[in-house]
């Protein structure tokens, strides 16, 4: 029947689902690009230069890397694509151009790459690179563009000297009120990072994220509920009501972005349910505790990056019993 | 609530199968059960079988038959001297032309005895019914009735069901008839409960008064809607056995989650079904009890479906043990392209075949022949990406991530810290993995390891 044509010869099993690296990274980028949208709508299309210089030098380390140490290339898992992404959306639209192609090379080399590549890395690349430009050059981030009234065109090289406003959660950290109504706050409609404004759209991409089964509930649901419960319960201000602030403190900042996108990274996430909750927990529990007590007003990437570090431990504390555990019998008193 | 109402209401829930029972974990498999719909056809004349003396766990079978002898159907030709094993039949009458030693899919040497067919079903004076009355069988009876016929497990894992039924003396209270038939492709046992209901039945019966028991589960899962009704339609009325709808997921068929999914008992650890009160057969062994008792043939077919993307005309077929998969695959219309892989089972645990030419054991529950569309899950570069979906997946509770990752490492320690040891092999976690990591072929080396370990430190305690 077949001449001379050799057959395969395969330990079981020999089918595979569809899903792989590629199509998962593939539905994070799509679950982005809702809010990618209406950040240029907000800041302009000057937002669009930074998202692909932050992609393109974030592709182009990782393709370098792996081909100076003379290791497969794996670009086309577009792994490295969603870290561009999110150091371009942890970034205001008004920063200079060079400071993403620093956050990649953090990203990619030295947090990625150097820890043994995809799913390797201890810590979030991304988030990682935003604490780094964070606390490097933070006259650079800080300057957070008012929405709507200054478009800022593609070509704009160095927009630093824009009238940089506060955010809402600056204020909110001062004890203040925002001068931004909570409906503003969800959709979006207020002075921030690229890819953090709009709660209303990050929510979007997170719900195709859980449709297609890319991420599951626990961690989002249990870091969102643990800020809800902890701002409800311990207010900072008296001058709103109790809800009132705890719907501010969740459309603010990086909540929501951390929340759907940061903390439910595969590498820097535990891989049982339980452990996410957990998870997901600490990183709501840090989350407040910055943002009340700490020097900055935005807690999320600590957050994140600390429970990242306590991955490992969480996973081996939250192994399930095997089906059939038989438990280790006691001595007979 | 009356009595009357829950009756009711147990009539309402079972008629809507709202309750399909299953097990935690495990994962949607596409069925792919492309021959459901077509009838099983007989092909009774191979020009050549040839019988492993060996087709399963236990001391392989001893030739007694000489090249140029003439045998008959159901003849025995190969009989175990000592330990475990059960004898092996003649599948067609005619004459012994070799016996020689060829591998198995396993790789191990196995004698053959290779008969040509000479088409006239000649039936040997061996086989004789059962003459006793059923009414008074003992159980000493069923185990020699089965061990003669040759029977062993026919749903892949081939356990001699002699061996089984003696190792269950006196310790069960639940029998349960596998029908879930959880791989894709394989429609054997949903043919044969279609087509030959009452084999099963009454092969279910026998066993049942072997262990002194009342009533035994017929356990099929959902995706066999028509089954589950000609089967209920069957037993109405009687009060020894009942149709348990499983839902329809992989591995349902493992013995262990069936029977958690149906007394929600767990098997502790290197633990057998018995140890929890339940023995689990397969329905085409059930058929093939009966078939010893009622008519004295032993095991000398099985109904195997030919399928694959390379398969002119997929259907189940009813063949001697020993025919050759090339003549099946002739007899189901040959192949439209070349074939790149052969499989004997199904596609998650099935063994793959080097040489078309390999015969039909007793435990081919399938023959599946793909084009390239199938390559070995292990030809793209793999890396975890902890997205943690085998752990989801493994219905054994286990961390396949971390058991893969330290196996490839060569920690065999650390993994068997892991119980690496309770993995069944089922194949889900390489399944879902989008890494592309050979999870479960990693998992079986470092059992292979630990096991080799363990061997080496018995030896030397002696």
């Amino acid at each position: 029947m077949n001449g001379d044509k050799l057959v395969w010869v395969a330990p079981a099993p020999h089918v595979k689902h569809n899903d792989n690296s590629r199509t998962i990274m593939l539905d994070v980028v799509i679950a982005m690009v809702p809010a990618l949208v209406w950040a240029v709508y907000m800041f302009g299309f000057r937002v669009l230069s930074v998202l692909a210089v932050s992609v393109a030098s974030s592709v182009i380390f990782e393709f370098l890397f792996q081909k100076i140490l003379r290791r497969p290339v794996t670009v086309l898992d577009f792994s490295a694509v969603v870290t561009g992404m999110l150091i371009a959306f942890n970034l205001p639209a008004s920063v200079s151009l060079w400071v993403p192609v620093m956050g990649s090379f953090f990203a990619i080399v030295i947090v990625k790459q150097l820890f043994g590549g995809i799913g390797k890395n201890v810590v979030n690349p991304a988030l990682a690179a935003r604490v780094f430009l964070f606390t490097a050059w933070p006259s650079e981030i800080g300057g957070y563009v008012e929405p709507l009234s200054e478009k800022l065109s593609p070509l704009t090289v160095n927009a630093g000297d824009i009238v940089a406003s506060a955010t809402p959660l600056a204020s909110l950290k001062l004890g203040e009120t925002p001068d931004v109504s909570i409906f503003d706050l969800f959709i979006g409609n207020m002075p921030g990072c690229i890819g953090e404004v709009s709660a209303l759209l990050i929510l979007i991409g997170g719900i195709y994220l859980l449709l297609r089964r890319v991420i599951t509930w626990h961690i989002p649901v249990s870091f969102l509920g643990t800020v809800a419960v902890l701002c409800f319960l311990f207010p900072q201000t008296q001058s709103v009501q109790a809800y009132e602030f705890m719907f501010m403190e969740l459309f603010s900042g990086g909540l929501m972005l951390g929340a759907v996108f940061m903390a439910t990274d595969y590498a820097t996430s535990p891989v049982t349910s339980s452990g996410r909750v957990i998870y997901g927990i600490g990183c709501g529990a840090i989350t407040v505790f910055i943002r009340y007590f700490g020097g900055y007003s935005e807690g999320v990437s600590f957050a994140i990056l600390i429970m990242n570090l306590l991955v490992w431990y969480i996973d081996k504390a939250t192994r399930p019993k095997p089906f059939g555990y038989i438990p280790k019998k006691k001595e007979v008193k | 609530m009356n009595k009357n109402d829950i009756m009711c209401c147990k009539t309402f829930i079972s008629e809507v199968e709202a309750l399909a029972l299953t097990f935690r974990g495990g994962v949607h498999v596409p069925e792919e059960k492309n021959t459901e719909g077509k009838a099983v056809r007989l092909f009774d004349s191979p020009k050549t079988v040839s019988i492993p003396m060996s087709q399963h766990i236990g001391a392989p079978c001893i030739p007694i038959v000489k090249k140029g002898d003439t045998v008959d159907m159901g003849q025995i030709i190969g009989e175990v001297k000592a330990g475990l094993g059960c004898p092996v039949h003649a599948s067609v009458s005619g004459t012994v032309i070799a016996i020689e030693e060829k591998r198995n899919s396993m790789g191990m040497a196995v004698q053959n005895v290779i008969i040509e067919n000479d088409g006239e079903n000649r039936i040997s004076p061996e086989v004789r019914p059962y003459e006793g009355s059923f009414e008074e069988l003992t159980f000493e009876e069923v185990v020699e009735v089965v061990r003669r016929a040759g029977i062993s497990g026919m749903g892949g894992a081939t356990f001699p069901t002699y061996a089984k039924i003696q190792s269950a003396k006196d310790k069960v209270d639940t029998l349960i008839v596998n029908c879930a038939e959880c791989e894709p492709y394989i429609t054997a046992n949903h043919r044969l409960l279609l087509e030959e209901p009452d084999t099963v039945i009454g092969g279910m019966k026998i066993l049942l008064r072997a262990f002194g028991l009342r009533v035994g589960d017929i356990a099929i899962e959902d995706n066999k809607p028509d089954a589950v009704k000609l089967i209920r339609e069957k037993v109405k009325g009687s009060d020894f056995a009942e149709v348990k709808v499983l839902a329809t997921k992989y591995p349902q068929g493992d013995e262990r989650q069936l029977i958690y999914a149906i007394t929600g008992k767990e098997i502790p650890a290197g633990k057998l079904p018995a140890d929890v009160g339940c023995v689990v057969f397969n329905a085409e062994t059930c058929a093939s009890v009966y078939r010893a008792f009622v008519y004295g043939m032993p095991l000398i077919k099985r109904i195997v479906t030919v399928d694959g993307d390379c398969i002119a005309d997929p259907c189940s077929v009813k063949c001697p043990i020993g025919t050759s998969y090339r003549e099946l695959i002739d007899f189901c219309g040959g192949c439209t392209k070349e074939y790149r892989y052969i499989v004997n089972g199904g596609p998650m645990m099935g063994a793959a075949q080097w040489d078309i030419d390999a015969p039909v054991t007793k435990g081919t529950s399938a023959v599946l022949v793909f084009s390239e569309k199938v390559k070995p899950v292990y030809e793209q570069p793999s890396a975890c990406i902890r997205c943690g979906r085998c752990v989801r997946a493994c219905q054994m509770r286990l961390m396949p991530n971390y058991i893969a990752t330290f196996s490839r490492e060569g920690k065999y320690d650390l993994c068997e810290q892991y119980d690496v040891m309770s993995c069944v092999e089922c194949g889900a976690c390489t399944y879902v993995c989008p890494g592309s990591v050979p999870i479960t072929q990693l998992n079986r080396a470092a059992k292979a390891k630990i096991n080799e370990k363990r061997k080496l430190m018995k030896g030397g305690a002696k």
